[in-house]
């Protein structure tokens, strides 16, 4: 056998917490090892080149890459050994950042884990088999949940590229927080026309199906064929789809978690969706002393929202560029931590707000306190350094996203994964912004964080192309981790035929033992710890595997 | 020799279905989630995958706790391997039990986003297991 060893550095992620000098010494000690390399980036274009050199130069049987886990850059190792001639399934991976060195200070004990770990891969990839991926027909339609401008961004894309397209959104109108904006900037126009004028295209494209006032309620199926439950107002109708992309939104900030501000007990406190909707309601007049009070819900650790809702900076701008430009001698105050105007000409529209006569305070407020007269706000100036405590007419909390109240059902749903922050995690922040952990799934949208509408917009475009790209050609390659039996060692007691879920064990009857039906076979590996003569096993997960893993694990160092 | 065990580092095996308490231990490292380094994982598709032979091997062989981690009842990746596995456990500990030998071995639910469920379940078995050492 020849085994390559590469070690990646990862930056300084996994160097600086493992001694990759001291893990290289060690293997190349050990017997039938071709190989011990070592580089700072093994997913980069030299790390991959070096791999792919090693291989054809030293005609390696088996690869280790030691590096991040497998659920990163998997199918990109797995081409690069194909092409240099190897079977791609006598890779092995092994997780020393995610399992090592991002998880454990202790530089010794790390690497001593870290070699713990990697001949775990060496003894179990012993065992591995070359094997060919299956081909399975793919559905190509898509599931969109959340008919908000992302989800409706995705559909109209696919629907245009000839997928059947089914959008589900739980209200009873498609266009989610858009619709209720009232002037978007800079363009300057109602959100209920920009969502009527993506209505409209949707309605007039034959494959897309809308569900509105609808929900999810089941989920299963694998990529390519997933099955949906979709419950509707006419009841439920079961779906089967290539793909899904999750675009289900966000909820606006409720302020009054934070009773200092009054939301809700007073009506002279307002938030700026409330003061978009409907401003001719509101106790505006001429002369009007107006308070805006930036990051409602937003780098606030008090109340578990720590990040930065990206586009309340400019809504609060907006909301008093509006006021100043349609009420008479008002007075507008705006109170921030820091003006974070970071769209394409934010930072103008800022100045320029500030030369029509809105003042802005850099100030943390403690309290609203009600009285008859007026509002008073009580805070600190933060660059004077100063107590303060003045009237106003009016106040507009300038609100940031909080994450769907809905995310931890569709996530437990769908078994996708939510981030610190209870929003979608993405499967990798830079390099793979719109995929989830499961193929076939993506996120668009806020759903995964705050978000402006470009980057709405653009974030659906994205997932429905990587989507489109997955379900084209009308099928995909699935691993074959399937279970297979040994005829030989059969007795015919049945016992994974009862235990198998997927039924995909059937009993011979003229030959007295069991077979799999390999399209069946789901790959759990029930049948495999069942089996009391071992006679059937999971590829990939084979007995043998898994014993010399244990073996490896807890023999000493 | 009693003061070489004494000092010997506690080594948890752990078998991790690789839809959820996986997932879970992945995104603990990306969030810097800091376990001890005794504690290390087998990814196995499903926790019904896990034999009881596999348990019995990583103790005999020197580890010092063993867990099996799988997806919350009803969220099974498989429709339902674990509560094949919960079974499976439930009877292995019963015979553990015999031998006073039932705290070595756990088994939990941690869901693909609980990663910090999965840090605290274990921690407490290795520090459990630790304090038992002593």
């Amino acid at each position: 056998m020849r085994i390559g060893i590469f070690i990646c550095h990862c930056g300084h992620n996994i160097k600086s917490t493992v001694d990759i000098e001291g893990l290289k010494g060690h293997f190349r000690e050990m017997v039938n090892i071709a190989c011990v390399e070592d580089y700072p980036f093994m997913c980069s274009e030299p790390g991959q080149a070096l791999i792919k050199s090693s291989i054809e130069r030293l005609g390696l049987d088996r690869v280790i890459i030691a590096a991040c886990t497998k659920t990163l850059h998997q199918d990109m190792f797995k081409n690069l050994v194909r092409d240099a001639g190897l079977n791609p399934f006598l890779l092995r991976r092994v997780s020393i950042r995610e399992h090592c060195s991002w998880t454990g200070e202790d530089k010794d004990k790390n690497t001593k884990k870290a070699m713990r770990l990697i001949r775990a891969g060496i003894y179990s990839s012993a065992h591995y088999e070359p094997l060919e991926e299956k081909q399975v027909e793919v559905n190509k339609s898509a599931l969109i949940l959340g008919g908000g401008i992302s989800g409706m961004s995705a559909a109209a894309f696919l629907a245009r590229a000839g997928m059947d397209v089914y959008l589900v959104e739980k209200e009873d109108e498609l266009g989610g927080h858009v619709r209720r904006v009232g002037d978007v900037w800079p363009i300057r126009e109602r959100g209920r026309d920009i969502i009527e004028g993506m209505v409209k295209e949707l309605k007039t494209l034959d494959n897309v199906h809308i569900f509105t006032s609808s929900r999810l309620v089941s989920f299963g199926g694998s990529f390519g064929n997933y099955e949906a439950v979709i419950k509707t107002k006419d009841g439920e109708i079961s779906i089967t789809a290539g793909g899904v992309i999750v675009a289900i939104g966000f909820t606006a900030f409720d302020p009054s978690v934070k009773p200092e501000l009054q939301y809700g007990v007073d009506k002279r406190v307002v938030t700026t969706l409330e003061f978009e909707e409907n401003m001719d309601d509101l106790p505006l007049k001429e002369g009007s002393r107006v308070a805006i009070l930036h990051c409602i819900g937003s780098r606030d650790d008090t109340i578990g929202r720590p990040y930065c809702s990206r586009i309340c900076c400019i809504n609060a701008i907006k909301t008093g560029e509006k006021i100043k430009n349609h009420i008479k001698d008002s007075y507008v105050e705006s109170f921030y931590m820091d003006v974070r105007s970071h769209p394409r000409g934010g930072e103008e529209f800022y100045e320029d707000t500030q030369e029509k006569g809105v003042l802005f305070t850099r100030a943390n407020i403690s309290e609203v306190i009600p009285e008859e007269r007026g509002v008073i706000l009580r805070g600190e100036d933060t660059l004077l350094g100063m107590a303060f405590e003045r009237e106003f007419d009016l106040v507009i909390l300038s609100v940031g996203m909080s994450p769907s109240k809905d995310n931890h059902e569709i996530a437990s749903l769908l078994k996708i994964t939510l981030d610190k922050d209870r929003f979608f995690l993405e499967a990798h922040p830079k390099l793979r912004p719109y995929d989830t952990a499961l193929k076939g799934i993506f996120i668009a949208g806020t759903c995964s964080g705050p978000k402006d509408m470009e980057e709405s917009i653009n974030h659906g475009r994205a997932s429905a192309v990587k989507l489109y790209g997955l379900l084209n050609l009308g099928y995909a390659f699935i691993e074959p981790f399937v279970a297979y039996v040994d005829p030989k060692r059969c007795s015919g007691c049945r016992m994974c035929e009862q235990a198998c879920v997927a039924k995909a064990i059937k009993f011979d009857d003229n030959l007295h033992i069991v077979k799999v039906e390999e399209a069946a076979c789901m790959g759990c590996g029930l049948c495999n710890a069942t089996c009391p003569s071992s006679a059937i096993a999971l590829r990939g997960y084979k007995d043998t595997m898994i014993d010399d893993e244990i073996s490896a694990l807890t023999e000493a160092v | 020799m009693a003061e070489s065990i004494k000092n010997k580092n506690i080594e948890i095996v752990g078998f991790a279905c690789s839809y959820c308490s996986f997932k879970a231990s992945e995104m603990a490292g990306s969030l810097r989630m800091k376990y001890p380094e005794g504690v290390k994982l087998i990814e196995v598709p499903c926790s019904s995958r896990v034999d009881p032979a596999f348990i019995i091997k990583a103790l005999i062989e020197g580890a010092d706790g063993v867990f099996v981690a799988g997806c919350h009842p009803g969220d099974c990746h498989f429709i339902k391997g674990n509560y094949y596995t919960r079974r499976k456990i439930a009877a292995l500990k019963e015979m553990f039990n015999a031998f006073s030998i039932d705290g070595r071995l756990r088994l939990f639910w941690v869901s693909a986003s609980e990663a910090r469920r999965f840090v605290d379940k274990v921690t407490d078995m290795y520090n459990n297991i630790k304090e038992k050492k002593k």
